[in-house]
């Protein structure tokens, strides 16, 4: 008899909403930029490990954790074996600002397994556990340090048979009275492979904590998280009063806005660099102004914010060469006020911090900013200032950071304008050192040219993404009005580019921008 | 102990021994000179601590309080956390004083390291009669 053959069923097509489906619900990580990273929250009765050597930050994002979910309904038992002594673990933790005592007892217990991990084996301290969370109910269980639990079983006569009957028991239990549960434990890369431990656990959260030169950079890696789709990589961690802070490598770049078809164009604030632009600024874009040191790229980009200003656009200036009081006061030189502005609400100088910055944090911090005045314009200045301002690490990366950066920043709506600083060259007209010129939507490049023996300063609109601009090449001063541009002279010059241009017009010669010394007669 | 939450600390732990005095010992034998405060802290605070961080903390403030009230420097701790060698005949007042001593030596050992806020709180949940003070 031949056999009936079911009919291929095509697969039904997974949604999130699909009837039957459990759904898994997530708990706030409490860590500021990790739910973005664990992708949403942390899974409800997960079994999870929290790795690392010594001073990544375990403890503290365990507790971060814990108090961000204890409460008096659904609290956490908090199991100490063997680790940083209960009492200095409280004194040090009370520090942060996550640190609720309030909590103590009634929402988060501390229990203390030492002497029974010293004294007896692992079956007496699975079931002390069990006693523990049969007596109490808790929703979040944390052992801190599971580390030595390990140790103790591969020094036993079990040896790594007993270690992983333990660990598969200790995860069933928990995982069948609802808790969601972190083992903490000190563990290096080497010991990734064949781990018993990291086998049964669901979620496996690797901290590091890397010296260079003198910097000190703390990465967290999400290396395994069951049921949901959590972002891969290393992502920056920075310890602060408030505990851990997380930088999600792809921060900002989830939450982008749909650009408008028609876009507006921002005035520059120097009418004649406007035209130049074919109008100005699209809203939106990044503009890179490229130019040796001295050339206005600064002054460039103080009109640019003031102009907002006078426009109702809130801006921010994320400075890292000068203080912002010094950038405050140089702009007023020119007759800008920038010091109104930020009064009211309307500016903010951000002034990074300087030498163990990464990109990730300076773009949190950016964010913030846009968020908290609604800002519509953003001066980086300058590039190589936000560079020398990074630890050495994250250099390498920085084309990679700012292309995230600027994607991230144009994504929420706002336009930024860069600077960028670069030596002229008298063979070569570059733009930048970077070879940026991909990320960024326009570039004004600004150098010096020798005419009739001054060192005089041309600008030359290069790229304009999104429309049609000047190929002029303008000669520009900075008066006291700051920069201004001077209208197209008729001066007959070829190779202004190079630095050293070659007069071969025939026009009379055209009085210089600015005075020249004057020849003073000696008497004979 | 030159804290000036000094004379708080003593009056909070004068609280804490009045009331384990009147509370006396529920088997109705006369144990007026156990520790019983001592006794009291030591479970709930080894559960936190470990029998190990209660013995260290209890051994330093018997250290500290023997350097005002002798007799108790013949005091040892034993590996449960409890107090003993209390060999020879002390006189009930200057056995309140050492107790009384070797408590807010201890209790501020907990101040000095967890803070008067975790401590206040600890102790009130061993002992939720005390009044709610301003360590």
């Amino acid at each position: 008899m031949k056999k009936k053959v079911p009919a291929r069923q095509s697969p039904k097509k997974a949604t999130p909403n699909h009837p039957g489906k459990v759904k898994i619900r997530q708990l706030p990580t409490g860590v500021r930029g990790l739910d973005e990273i664990v992708g949403g929250g942390l899974p409800e009765f997960s079994f999870n490990i929290i790795a690392g050597a010594p001073g990544c930050g375990k403890t503290t994002l365990a507790h971060q954790i814990m108090f961000a979910n204890a409460t008096p309904q659904k609290s956490a038992l908090y199991f100490t074996v063997l680790g940083e002594p209960a009492l200095k673990m409280l004194r040090y933790q009370q520090q942060y600002s996550f640190f609720d005592p309030a909590k103590l007892n009634s929402s988060v217990r501390f229990i203390n397994l030492s002497d029974l991990v010293l004294e007896k084996d692992l079956g007496a301290v699975l079931e002390e556990i069990i006693r523990e969370v049969k007596a109490s109910k808790p929703s979040l269980v944390v052992v801190d340090s599971f580390r030595t639990v390990v140790r103790k079983a591969l020094s036993g006569s079990g040896g790594e048979m007993e270690l992983q009957g333990f660990v598969q028991r200790l995860a069933l239990f928990l995982s069948s009275w609802q808790a969601t549960t972190f083992l903490i434990g000190e563990y290096t890369d080497g010991e990734l492979r064949d781990n018993p431990v990291f086998t049964v656990c669901d979620g496996l959260f690797w901290l590091t904590q890397n010296t260079e030169r003198n910097s000190v950079v703390r990465k967290l890696q999400i290396m395994k998280l069951r049921g949901q789709d959590s972002v891969p990589g290393l992502h920056t961690v920075r310890i602060t009063g408030d505990g851990l802070v997380g930088f999600s490598r792809t921060q900002g770049l989830t939450a982008q806005k749909d650009r408008p078809l028609k876009r507006r164009r921002l005035s520059t604030g120097i009418p004649e660099l406007d035209q130049m632009m074919g109008g100005g600024i699209l809203e939106g874009d990044s503009m890179l102004i490229a130019g040796p040191s001295g050339t206005g790229k600064s002054a460039l980009a103080t009109h640019f914010l003031a102009e907002g200003v006078r426009h109702g656009e809130p801006g921010i200036a994320a400075i890292f060469e000068e203080r912002p009081k010094g950038y405050t006061a140089r702009a007023n030189s020119f007759g800008l006020d920038l010091h109104t502005p930020q009064k009211k609400g309307m500016l903010e100088m951000l002034y990074l911090r300087p030498l163990d910055l990464s990109v990730d944090e300076a773009l949190q911090e950016i964010l913030d900013a846009v968020n908290r005045i609604d800002a519509k314009r953003l001066v980086i200045d300058s590039l190589v200032g936000f560079e020398m301002a990074l630890a050495p690490g994250f250099r390498q990366d920085f084309r990679e950071s700012l292309y995230r950066m600027i994607a991230a920043l144009t994504g929420v709506g706002v336009t930024i304008l860069t600077t960028v600083e670069i030596e002229d060259s008298f063979t070569s007209f570059e733009f930048s050192h970077y070879t940026i010129s991909f990320l960024t939507d326009d570039i004004v490049r600004l150098r010096y040219v020798e005419i009739d023996g001054q060192l005089r300063k041309i600008m030359v609109v290069v790229k304009m993404r999104g429309g049609n601009h000047s190929k002029d090449i303008r000669e520009y001063v900075i008066t006291d009005q700051g920069v201004v541009v001077i209208g197209p002279r008729q001066t007959d010059y070829v190779r202004l580019t190079s630095g050293l241009p070659e007069r071969i017009g025939q026009s009379p010669p055209e009085p210089a921008p600015e005075p020249k010394a004057r020849t003073r007669r000696i008497a004979v | 102990m030159s804290d000036p939450s000094t004379k708080i600390l003593i009056a909070l732990v004068r609280q804490l021994l009045a009331i384990d005095a009147a509370l006396g010992n529920p088997d109705g034998a006369d144990d007026s000179r156990a520790f019983r405060a001592c006794d009291r802290l030591r479970s709930p605070l080894s559960k936190l601590i470990g029998i190990g961080g209660f013995r260290s903390l209890l051994s330093r403030a018997l250290a500290l309080a023997g350097e005002d009230v002798p007799w108790l420097r013949g005091l040892h701790i034993n590996a449960d956390g409890s107090v003993e060698g209390l060999e020879t005949e002390v006189d009930p007042r200057e056995f309140n004083k050492g107790e009384l001593a070797l408590m807010t030596e201890f209790v501020g050992l907990l101040v000095a390291f967890i803070g008067p806020a975790l401590t206040l709180q600890f102790l009130l949940d061993i002992c939720p009669t005390i009044p709610d003070t301003n360590l």
